[in-house]
């Protein structure tokens, strides 16, 4: 289900970097640089390159809003989705080095260095997390999500239902996942 | 596409695993840009892959029937395993760089022993940066492009020639951005021959790559190159996220903390 919640500051936003708010730009890219992304990284697998398009997409985005080229402003999410999906698309169907931008200034640059440090965090927590897991619960989510196989196929193996497994995976990344928000609750 | 249908149909773990159609790609995207839930979801789904890729095998395999036998994981699994034994001698031998070596290096590792204590250093002493120890490691299946060219290189760093193993490092991290083994190395080339900026900006790019052995090392290896540089705050920052990750830094993080105090 959509964010309803996030629809009204979202045209607010747009609105702001329109009339040249800066405060707006920073929120922007606090709001976004972290979707972008993963969209870039599961797209492209590279994680510096992700980084490029992170900037590439923002620049992108605060610059056509300072212009006012977003008609809706309802839809900015969208717009910051769909600006990262062409520029995501062409790079991967041209396949070549386009000349870089100018980098955001570093004031704006600030959050995505925290998101990462987040996510090493996040990384840290999971493997705790997966400590904490028995040995057959934690081989299902490697089987799933390292190995790609599917509930009915690790069930053959292992003699279960591929409901049993389907359950087992569930239950065991809604532990992990509730591990990890509890402890980055805290800091 | 909503939250009930992204769980029944596994649509996080296929946008994982790069296997969903543009069309659900795309709808899912769109979904987690507005839905704060999933996307806090996905961003857990990618730290837990990110997790289990490099867990020990004994922790995902022992005790269990295979689903297949995943040989093509066995290299990374055999290096990990050496990295931590590596990891444990570079605590235990801090003062003496492991030579490279065949592949059966898992020799025996020196009894603890614990750093001997440092009077009234100086930021320069602080500083002062001791060479990643490395042991080269031949696999079966482990002789792609880049890997060979990693491999020549460090036979240069193993004799203590760090200039000489940057062209080569260059390459294998050119040719595999993503492996952290090979832009870690680099970083510390760099680093040991005094070119500290561009150590800095690849090891920052080596601990981006989210592998938790080698963010924690590069985040310590940045703070000796903030202390060569003088930039003490900063220093102390990345021996604070050192500390911070409580990898086997975290004990020599902390001290250079209590030194840079005083």
């Amino acid at each position: 289900l959509a964010s309803e919640a996030s629809i009204g500051p979202a045209r607010s936003l747009a609105e702001r970097i329109r009339q040249g708010d800066a405060s707006a730009e920073s929120e922007l890219v606090h709001e976004f640089s972290r979707r972008i992304f993963v969209i870039a990284l599961v797209r492209t697998g590279d994680r510096e390159v992700a980084r490029e398009f992170v900037q590439d997409t923002l620049l992108a985005v605060i610059s056509a809003l300072r212009k006012g080229q977003l008609h809706d402003p309802d839809k900015l999410a969208s717009f910051v989705h769909g600006t990262a999906r062409n520029l995501i698309n062409n790079e991967l169907r041209s396949r070549r080095q386009k000349p870089r931008l100018e980098p955001l200034p570093e004031n704006l640059a600030q959050p995505s260095m925290i998101e990462e440090l987040e996510q090493t965090e996040r990384v840290r927590l999971v493997h705790r997390a997966l400590e904490q897991l028995g040995n057959e619960d934690r081989r299902i989510l490697w089987l799933t999500l390292v190995e790609g196989h599917k509930p009915a196929e690790i069930a053959a193996q292992l003699g279960v239902s591929s409901e049993v497994i389907r359950t087992r995976k569930l239950r065991a990344a809604k532990k992990v996942a509730d591990f990890v928000r509890k402890k980055m609750s805290r800091t | 596409m909503n939250c009930k249908e992204i769980e029944d149909k596994d649509i996080l773990e296929e946008y994982l695993l790069n296997r969903l159609g543009e069309p659900d790609r795309e709808e899912f995207e769109k979904h987690y840009f507005e839905c704060d839930s999933c996307f806090s979801r996905l961003q857990v789904g990618l730290a837990t892959q990110e997790a289990l890729r490099s867990q020990p095998p004994s922790l995902v395999r022992a005790g269990s029937p295979r689903v297949r036998r995943p040989w093509a994981w066995t290299p990374a699994w055999a290096v990990l395993a050496l990295l931590l034994a590596v990891g444990m001698w570079s605590q235990l031998t801090r003062h003496h760089p492991v030579p490279a070596n065949s592949a059966a290096t898992q020799a025996e590792l020196p009894s603890p022993e614990a750093a001997p204590p440092r009077p009234a250093p100086s930021l320069e002493e602080l500083a002062k940066v001791e060479p990643p120890p490395y042991t080269a490691v031949v696999l079966r299946g482990a002789g792609d492009k880049p890997r060979e060219t990693f491999h020549k290189a460090m036979d240069n760093y193993a004799r203590g020639d760090y200039a000489h193993a940057i062209p080569g490092l260059r390459s294998a991290v050119k040719a595999s951005p993503r492996t952290p083994r090979f832009s870690f190395y680099l970083g510390a080339c760099y680093l040991l021959t005094g070119e500290t900026d561009l150590s800095i900006a690849t090891l920052r790019r080596t601990a981006s790559l989210g592998d938790l052995t080698y963010s924690e090392q590069s985040h310590f290896y940045l703070a000796k190159a903030y202390l060569k540089q003088k930039k003490v705050a900063e220093a102390e920052n990345e021996l604070r996220i050192t500390t911070r990750l409580g990898g086997e830094r975290k004990a020599e993080a902390q001290e250079i903390l209590r030194r840079l105090s005083k």
